[in-house]
């Protein structure tokens, strides 16, 4: 078993570097540090079980954090590639110490193993510490079935990074590089696009991590369930980047008291999460803002939803819910991809249906029909889940789809500026 | 022994899907990327035909559904007239992005014929920039000697002086070397090429994404700039409009046939709102000397920034690409034989 993980922290390593050579070394120091971290508390907890080792736990967080600040808000240096979800695998180790959630201290080389871990070091998933390490001891065998699903996954990851994603791109980033020169329903079809093109290239990615690592015999998280069918923001947070939301919902939001303190309390907790998420995302304000207003929504549906059985409304409502719903998001998304003046003035564009060039980009409506099926199967068939299943790869038909699908990535892929749009947070 | 077998059947299974995919792929290339087989000829009007009295659909970039008349050019089926024009320039001319009857010289043949019949003859073919049309002038008059003029379609004026001098270089004419002649040349090994690649698009679109891929890796790399008004202004103070001049008295020596030169920009959108015109400058110099040697020059530029001032037409780019780039579309065409039609009455 340890030579698998030495072999893997080598692939790990080697993967990395590839990357992004320059910032291996911060990413092996930032391992170690952490495992010197998680070690101190656990051996104090050890020694004096009646110790208050949290203060020594938050000076290692808050050690991260600052190494984390330092990278991503300082402008004379970059951030390394995928710190910002590497950076909370090492918190979640921290804390999860702390919590007592192992029953002996992971080695150094489950550490480093699990915070370089090559199919979630550069966009995550972000898993926890908890669920990611104990697999490492129990390393799931390769059968034809998980085969078959990682393969799947892979292929339909990628599809939708090179064929959806980056397509769609293509029209995103030439609107937005001059929004001035469209109207506002092209600007409109725009952020439709870019809701589209975060969708496709965040969950292609983790479609294509998920894969990856069902190969090397480990389970990690699906970062997305079908977020566009969601009926509310709170709704559309489990759905959306999952791991990210579980992540602050165990190491923020529950610490912080969760909705155990009070109406007040709760929506300020809200606040502070969505504030956080959107710090973490950016170091702009706009991130700022997008943050606060996907908290400011929260809290409203709350405040709207008071008192009101779950599911007393109709499907007629329930349909209208999600597609406001989609639309906040959508809206959301305009600040989240441009600074705030730029933001504000495609918004008003939009609303005053200012006139310009007309531009509606074909894809745009042929991913958005083909992702309402989906949605649609998953609500009639999945029960409003991902319905997306593996391939029965003994089957004719099934291998027949499967290289459809390769040949159909190799028809419509853009090759252009690729880069995966999570990759830079 | 079984498990051989097991294997087999496996392999044997895998083979029948992926070639069930790629028939199913390759027929969904027949409504989406289907392009015309090209023939290239060393004399001419021309650098080469597509294959006469084929069909072929684009839709890459816009969408077409193209016929190949039975000289090897991009016209409608129609009897050809004995009074005609001819027009020629590279892709924007061949206009395998928008319908035909949509493109320009389908649109100035109806306005200013309405009998039916081909008046404007396109012999429009991808990378035959301005200076290769020049290059074939000989062709043109040799294949075209009746016509009543000559439309050369050109998107960029940044031609420098040896660029000039070298687009007088003959490349010849051979009145045997036809569509027909060249078809009929053909082997049987040949012929049997040309249909296995007709049937199978999918091959030639894998084999085009292949090429936009390795050139999207070099010209990430590529920071050239064929605008830089430091190279262009030594230019003009050199010998830049001495060879203009004996560029148009060469076309002149050749033909006093109506010639005229069609110029429209590539634009760019710029972030305040604004589109301005990628030009080097060289427009006064083609508009003076042209008026010289009598040969009409018409540039768009005002009526592409026109069309955008008041109407928000953007000339370049389709649903399917982005506004401002690649080729020009169904409105940039139809202005473009709005012109031209002004100028040939």
């Amino acid at each position: 078993m340890n030579l698998h993980l030495i072999l893997l922290l080598i692939a790990n390593l080697i993967f990395y570097a590839f990357l992004d050579l320059r910032a291996l070394p911060v990413l092996i120091g930032l391992s170690l540090l952490t495992y010197l971290g998680g070690r101190i508390i656990f051996s104090l907890k050890r020694k004096s079980p009646a110790k208050n080792t949290k203060p020594i736990c938050l000076a290692f967080i808050a050690v991260q954090i600052a190494v984390l600040c330092l990278f991503k808000y300082s402008s004379a240096l970059s951030l390394p590639v995928g710190m910002s979800f590497y950076m909370l695998m090492a918190i979640s180790f921290l804390a999860d110490v702390q919590r007592d959630e192992f029953g002996e201290l992971p080695s150094v080389l489950h550490v480093l193993v699990y915070i370089t871990f090559f199919p979630t070091v550069i966009s995550g998933p972000i898993m926890k510490a908890k669920e990611l390490i104990p697999q490492f001891s129990s390393r799931k065998k390769l059968t034809r079935e998980r085969c078959e699903e990682a393969a799947w996954m892979i292929v339909i990851g990628a599809f939708m990074k090179l064929a959806m994603a980056d397509r769609i791109a293509v029209s995103v980033n030439s609107v937005y590089s001059a929004p001035l020169v469209y109207s506002g329903p092209s600007l409109f079809m725009a952020s439709i696009g870019y809701t589209l093109q975060l969708l496709f290239d965040f969950a292609g990615y983790s479609f294509m991590a998920f894969g990856a690592a069902e190969l090397i015999g480990y389970d990690i998280t699906k970062n997305f369930n079908l977020p566009y069918i969601a009926k509310n923001p709170s709704e559309f947070w489990r759905r959306w980047h999952i791991s990210l939301s579980s992540w602050l919902k165990d190491y923020v939001y529950i610490p912080l008291g969760g909705s155990r303190k009070g109406k007040m309390r709760t929506y300020l907790n809200i606040f502070i999460v969505m504030a956080v998420s959107g710090l973490w995302h950016g170091s702009t304000f706009n991130f700022f803002v997008w943050g606060m207003l996907h908290g400011l929504g929260q809290v409203v549906h709350r405040l709207f939803t008071k008192g009101m059985k779950k599911d007393a409304s109709g499907p007629a409502v329930g349909i209208f819910s999600s597609i406001l719903n989609f639309l906040f998001v959508s809206f959301l998304w305009i600040p989240f991809r441009l600074p705030i003046k730029d933001a504000w003035t495609v918004f008003l564009r939009i609303i005053t249906f200012s006139a310009g060039a007309s531009y509606y980009y074909v894809y745009t409506f042929i991913f958005a029909a083909a992702l309402l099926v989906v949605q649609l199967i998953g609500v009639k068939y999945s029960d409003g889940n991902d319905p997306i299943r593996p391939l029965p790869l003994s089957k004719l038909y099934g291998r027949v789809i499967f290289c459809i699908m390769i040949i159909a990535t190799a028809m419509f892929a853009y090759f252009g500026s690729g880069a995966f749009i999570y990759a830079k947070f | 022994m079984q498990t051989i077998f097991s294997h087999i059947r496996t392999l044997s299974g895998w083979i029948a899907a992926l070639f069930i995919a790629a028939f199913i792929c390759n027929l969904s290339c027949f409504a989406f990327y289907y392009p015309c087989h090209e023939l290239p000829r060393t004399q001419g009007s021309t650098t080469g035909f597509l294959l006469p009295g084929s069909r072929g659909v684009y839709g890459l970039e816009g969408y077409c559904a193209a016929t190949i008349d039975q000289y090897g050019y991009v016209n409608r089926n129609l009897e050809r007239s004995d009074e005609y024009y001819v027009v020629a320039g590279a892709s924007h001319t061949e206009g395998l992005f928008i319908p035909e009857r949509l493109r320009y010289s389908d649109l100035l043949n109806d306005m200013l014929y309405d009998d039916g019949k081909l008046h404007v003859i396109n012999i429009g073919r991808s990378g035959n920039y301005f200076s290769v049309v020049l290059q074939h002038l000989d062709g043109i008059l040799g294949e075209f000697p009746d016509a009543k003029g000559i439309i050369i379609e050109t998107d960029s004026l940044a031609y420098d002086t040896k660029a000039l001098y070298d687009s007088m270089a003959q490349a010849g004419y051979d009145p045997d070397e036809t569509a027909d002649s060249i078809v009929s040349s053909l082997s049987t090994r040949d012929k049997l090429v040309i249909k296995a690649k007709q049937s199978l698009p999918l091959l030639r679109l894998l084999r085009k994404q292949y090429y936009t891929y390795e050139d999207s890796k070099k010209s990430a790399g590529d920071g050239t700039d064929i605008l830089d008004p430091d190279f262009w202004q030594s230019e003009y103070d050199g010998g830049f409009e001495d060879a203009l001049c004996a560029l148009m008295e060469f076309i002149r020596s050749k033909t006093d046939k109506q010639v005229i030169i069609l110029y429209h920009p590539a634009v760019k959108l710029e972030a305040d709102g604004t589109m301005t015109a990628m030009s080097n400058g060289a427009e006064e110099y083609y508009r003076r000397v042209c008026s010289d040697y009598n040969i009409d020059f018409v540039d768009m530029t005002g009526r592409f920034m026109q069309a955008y001032e008041e109407e928000h037409i953007i000339p370049y780019g389709f649903s399917n690409t982005t506004m401002g780039d690649g080729h020009v579309n169904r409105k940039a065409h139809e202005m473009m034989a709005e012109e031209l039609a002004k100028v040939i009455r």
